[in-house]
C-alpha cells in the first residue's frame, strides 16, 4: 500500500491575505450601484466563491458553486409573491399607523404606536423565518468539499412554525428563553443537513446555552435590578452610571453569546455519528476586531466624508448664488448628485466593513475550528443535486443575511 | 505557452462519488492532461484541455492551489463534472493555466437567455399590475375610510416634511408678514365663503423661488413665493388655488400618499434598498410633482371653474395664468407639467364662462400678499 496515514484532525485555516477581499468587495459594490442593484446577485456570488475557496479544512478547500443568474431568476419569482404581500401589508399597517404613529398624545396612544411597530415587524416574521431556512438550504446545496455536495431537507414550513412559536415565547419571557430559540432552531436545521449521504446531528442541551448567555442576563439584571434599587434607595444620581454599565455589559454579553453560542453548537454537532468538531473562538478576539475595525472605518469614512462635503457644499452654494434663483432643474441635479454620492459612500463603507470586520472574524472563526476523525470522510458518498428552489430570492428580497 | 512540464506532479483527485482523497500523478500529454491514480495504482485517464474549467473564486495568481473540473452535461447548477482535481503550485499547474483555453468559461445552457427574458417580463408585468391596478384601488378605498381629523394630522406632517425637503428647518420657510397674512386670510375667505367645503383650509406661503403650489392631505394648501412673484393678478393665484382646493375636496393628495407608500415598499424591494432611502425619495417627489390621474385633473379643473364662477372671481384669471405659462416649459406648477397642453386648458378655462363680477383682492391687499415673505 502506498496510502499515507491520514492525520486524525483537520484544522481549519483561512488562506486569503489580510483584508484581501477589499478590492473584490469594492468592485462588485460599485458594479451593483451602477446597475441599479441588478449586479448584486453576481456580487454576492463572487464574494461567496472567494470566502469559500479560501476556507480550508486540513489541505482541502471548500467550493461555492452557486451562480448569480440562478439568484436573479429566483429573485424574480420572490418579487412577485412579496410584492403582493408587502404592498397589502404595508398599506394596511400604514392605515393603522395614521391613527397612532403620528403625534401620539396620550400614554395609550404611545402604547398603540409601539404595538403597531411590533405588528409591522411581526407581519414579516413568517417570511423572515422562511427566508432564513431557504437561504441556509441554498447555501448548503451550493457548497462542496472534496467534490461532495452538502444538502438540506425541505422543511422550511416546520421551521417557520417553530420559529414563530419560539419567538413569541422569547418575547413573552423578556428574552429569558432566547437560548431555547437559538438551540431549537439550529437543531432543526442541523438535523436536516447532510454532507453527501451522511447526516449531521445536533447534540448537547438547550440549557447549556445559558453558559454563553449568562452575560446577557447579567447585563439585564444590572439594568433592571441595579436601576430599581438605586432609584428606590434614593441614590438616583447613580442611575446614569448603572445604565451605561448595564448597556455595555449587555452589548459585550450579546457578542459573547453570539460567539460562544456558535462554538457550543458546533462542538456538539456530529456528522454520521463518528465525525465531530472542535470550535474554540475567543469572544475577546471577535469583539476586538469589531471595535478596531469600526474605529478604523470611522476615521477613514470621516476623512472621506469631510472632503466630499467641503467640495460638494461649495459647488451647491456656487450654483444657487450664481443662478440668482435656484431653478427646479438645478435643485434636482444637486439632489441626484447628492443621492449618488451618498450611495457611493455606503458602497465604500460596505466594502470596508467586509474587509476589516467580516473577513477578520471569518479568519478567526475558521482558524479555531477543526474536524476530528478525518479518515471517516472516505466512506461518505455523493448525494444528488438540489435545484435550490428560489436560490435565496426571498432572502434577498427581504434583505436577510447581508452581503454573504 | 509555458513549455510542457518534464516530470509529473502529484495532485489530489476527488472522483465526485466519495469524499475520499486520491493521490494521483498528473502531467501534460498533447491536448490532454494525463491523470494516473497512485493509491491504489491504476490506469491513467485523460482530461481534454479545452474541456477543463477552474474553480471560480480561488486566487488568480500562481500561489494558491489550482482546482480543476470538466465541462459535462449534468443536472448541476452549472454543466460540470462532479470530479475535482487539485494541483499545488508548480510547473504542471502553470502549464495548465497557460494551455487550457477555457479555464474561466461560464458555459450557459442553451435556452438560458430565453428563460431570463421570459421571467423578467413576467415579474415586471406582475409588479406593474400591482402598482398600477391593485394599489390604486386599494389606496382609494383606504383613503376614503380615513377619518378627517387623522387626515389633517397626516397632512401637517407632510407639509413639515415638504418644508425640510425644500431646504428649511421646521417652521422657517413659512412667510409671516402680518399684512400679507391678513391678505391671505381674505383671499381664503373670498374663495371659501358659502361653499360648504368638506375641509377647513389651512393656507400658507413658503419662501421659495419655485413657481408652484401644492395640496397636502386634509386641506393643507401651500403656495411657494415664486407663484406670487410670477402671477400677474390675484385672480391668477385664486384660479390656481381653486384647482388645488378641487384636489383637496376629492381627497387626491391622501390617495396619492397611500399609493406612494405602497409603491415605495415595492421599489425598495426591487432595488434591494436597505436604507429606506427610496421611501423618502418617493414621498418627497410624489408630493412635489404630484401626478394625479387625468380624470382627477379634469375633475379638479371642473371644480375650479365652478368655484370661481360661484364666488364671482371668474375663470379669466386662471386662463391668464395658463397662457402666461404656456411655452415657458420650465418650473410649471405640478398640474401643468403633467398636462403640457396648457394652451388648451386656457381656452377651456375661458370658455367656462369668465366674466369677473368682483375684484378678488384690493390693490393694497394684493401688494401685501406679494410682500408676505418680507
Amino acid at each position: 500500500m502506498t496510502m499515507e496515514a491520514q492525520p486524525q484532525v483537520a484544522r481549519g485555516n483561512y488562506a486569503a491575505p489580510d483584508s484581501g477581499v477589499f478590492g473584490l468587495a469594492l468592485r462588485t459594490g460599485v458594479l451593483s450601484l451602477i446597475t441599479l442593484g441588478i449586479y448584486r446577485f453576481w456580487a454576492k456570488t463572487r464574494l461567496r466563491r472567494y470566502f469559500w475557496a479560501n476556507t480550508r479544512l486540513g489541505p482541502d478547500g471548500f467550493e461555492y458553486t452557486g451562480t448569480g443568474l440562478e439568484k436573479f431568476l429566483g429573485f424574480l419569482v420572490a418579487v412577485v409573491v412579496l410584492a403582493v404581500y408587502l404592498a397589502v401589508v404595508q398599506l394596511v399597517l400604514f392605515q393603522f399607523g395614521l391613527y397612532f404613529v403620528f403625534q401620539p398624545r396620550t400614554q395609550a396612544e404611545i402604547l398603540m404606536q409601539l404595538a403597531v411597530i411590533y405588528a409591522s415587524l411581526f407581519a414579516l416574521a413568517p417570511l423572515l423565518f422562511f427566508a432564513q431556512y431557504r437561504s441556509r438550504r441554498y447555501k448548503l446545496a451550493r457548497t462542496r468539499f472534496r467534490g461532495i455536495r452538502f444538502g438540506m431537507e425541505k422543511a422550511a414550513g416546520g421551521y417557520v412554525l417553530r420559529g414563530i412559536g419560539l419567538l413569541i415565547a422569547t418575547i413573552l419571557t423578556a428574552g429569558l428563553l432566547w437560548p431555547l430559540m437559538t438551540y431549537k432552531l439550529e437543531a432543526w436545521m442541523t438535523n436536516r443537513s447532510w454532507y453527501g449521504d451522511t447526516r449531521f446531528a445536533q447534540g448537547g442541551k438547550w440549557t447549556a446555552m445559558y453558559g454563553p448567555y449568562k452575560h446577557v442576563l447579567i447585563g439585564l439584571a444590572v439594568l433592571i435590578g441595579g436601576g430599581g434599587i438605586a432609584a428606590f434607595s434614593g441614590a438616583g444620581s447613580l442611575v446614569p452610571l448603572i445604565i451605561v454599565v448595564g448597556y455595555l455589559w449587555l452589548l459585550v454579553g450579546y457578542f459573547s453569546y453570539y460567539v460562544q453560542g456558535f462554538a457550543y453548537l458546533t462542538r456538539n454537532k456530529q456528522l454520521g455519528g463518528d465525525i465531530t468538531f472542535q470550535a474554540n473562538p475567543k469572544t475577546s478576539t471577535v469583539l476586538g476586531r469589531v471595535i478596531l475595525g469600526y474605529l478604523f472605518i470611522a476615521i477613514v469614512a470621516g476623512v472621506v466624508f469631510a472632503i466630499v462635503a467641503a467640495v460638494f457644499g461649495g459647488l451647491v452654494r456656487a450654483m444657487i448664488l450664481e443662478g440668482g434663483e435656484a431653478s427646479l432643474s438645478a435643485l434636482t441635479a444637486v439632489g441626484i448628485v447628492a443621492a449618488i454620492g451618498y450611495l457611493g459612500f455606503l458602497t465604500l463603507l460596505g466594502a470596508m466593513i467586509m474587509a476589516f470586520i467580516t473577513e477578520p472574524i471569518i479568519r478567526h472563526i475558521v482558524g479555531t475550528t477543526a474536524l476530528v476523525n478525518v479518515p471517516a470522510l472516505d466512506a461518505i458518498r455523493q448525494r444528488v443535486t438540489d435545484k435550490g428552489a428560489d436560490a435565496e430570492g426571498f432572502a434577498d428580497a427581504l434583505d436577510w443575511g447581508g452581503a454573504i | 505557452m509555458a513549455s510542457r512540464p518534464d516530470f509529473p506532479a502529484k495532485g489530489a483527485y476527488f472522483d465526485g462519488e466519495t469524499a475520499k482523497s486520491h493521490t494521483v500523478s498528473v502531467t501534460g500529454q498533447g491536448e490532454y492532461l494525463s491523470i494516473t491514480p497512485l493509491d491504489p495504482p491504476g490506469k491513467p485517464f485523460f482530461w481534454r484541455l479545452d474541456r477543463i474549467r477552474a474553480q471560480a473564486g480561488a486566487r488568480k495568481d500562481t500561489r494558491g492551489p489550482l482546482v480543476l473540473t470538466l465541462r459535462a452535461d449534468t443536472d448541476d447548477e452549472q454543466p460540470r463534472d462532479p470530479a475535482r482535481l487539485v494541483l499545488q503550485p508548480g510547473p504542471v499547474a502553470d502549464w495548465v493555466r497557460a494551455s487550457a483555453p477555457a479555464l474561466g468559461a461560464r458555459d450557459l445552457r442553451p435556452g438560458t437567455w430565453g428563460r431570463v427574458i421570459w421571467r423578467t417580463t413576467a415579474a415586471l408585468g406582475a409588479v406593474a399590475a400591482i402598482v398600477f391596478v391593485i394599489l390604486p384601488r386599494l389606496s382609494d378605498t383606504l383613503a376614503e375610510r380615513l377619518p378627517i381629523e387623522r387626515e389633517v394630522a397626516f397632512g401637517q406632517l407632510v407639509v413639515a416634511n415638504m418644508e425640510q425637503y425644500l431646504g428649511g428647518a421646521d417652521g422657517t420657510l413659512a412667510c409671516n408678514d402680518p399684512a400679507g397674512l391678513a391678505a391671505l386670510a381674505r383671499l381664503e375667505q373670498r374663495l371659501t365663503t358659502g361653499q360648504n367645503l368638506r375641509y377647513d383650509l389651512h393656507l400658507q406661503v413658503f419662501d421659495h423661488p419655485m413657481i408652484n403650489a401644492f395640496a397636502a392631505p386634509g386641506g393643507q394648501l401651500v403656495i411657494l413665493r415664486g407663484l406670487l412673484d410670477g402671477a400677474g393678478s390675484p385672480a391668477e393665484v385664486a384660479g390656481v388655488l381653486a384647482h388645488e382646493i378641487g384636489h383637496v375636496e376629492a381627497r387626491d393628495p391622501t390617495r396619492l400618499a397611500f399609493r406612494a407608500v405602497g409603491s415605495a415598499g415595492i421599489l425598495s424591494l426591487l432595488l434591494g434598498d436597505a436604507t429606506g432611502g427610496a421611501l423618502i425619495a418617493v414621498m418627497g417627489d410624489q408630493v412635489l410633482s404630484a401626478s394625479y390621474t387625468r380624470e382627477a385633473e379634469a375633475a379638479a379643473d371642473a371644480f375650479a371653474y365652478r368655484l370661481l364662477n360661484d364666488t364671482g372671481i371668474g375663470t379669466a384669471g386662471l386662463a391668464d395664468f395658463f397662457e402666461s405659462l404656456d411655452g415657458k416649459g420650465i418650473d410649471l406648477p405640478e398640474y401643468l407639467s403633467t398636462h403640457p397642453d396648457t394652451a388648451g386648458r386656457a381656452v377651456s378655462a375661458r370658455a367656462a364662462d369668465g366674466a369677473a363680477h368682483d375684484a378678488v383682492l384690493s390693490d393694497d391687499d394684493w401688494a401685501a400678499l406679494q410682500g408676505i415673505c418680507g
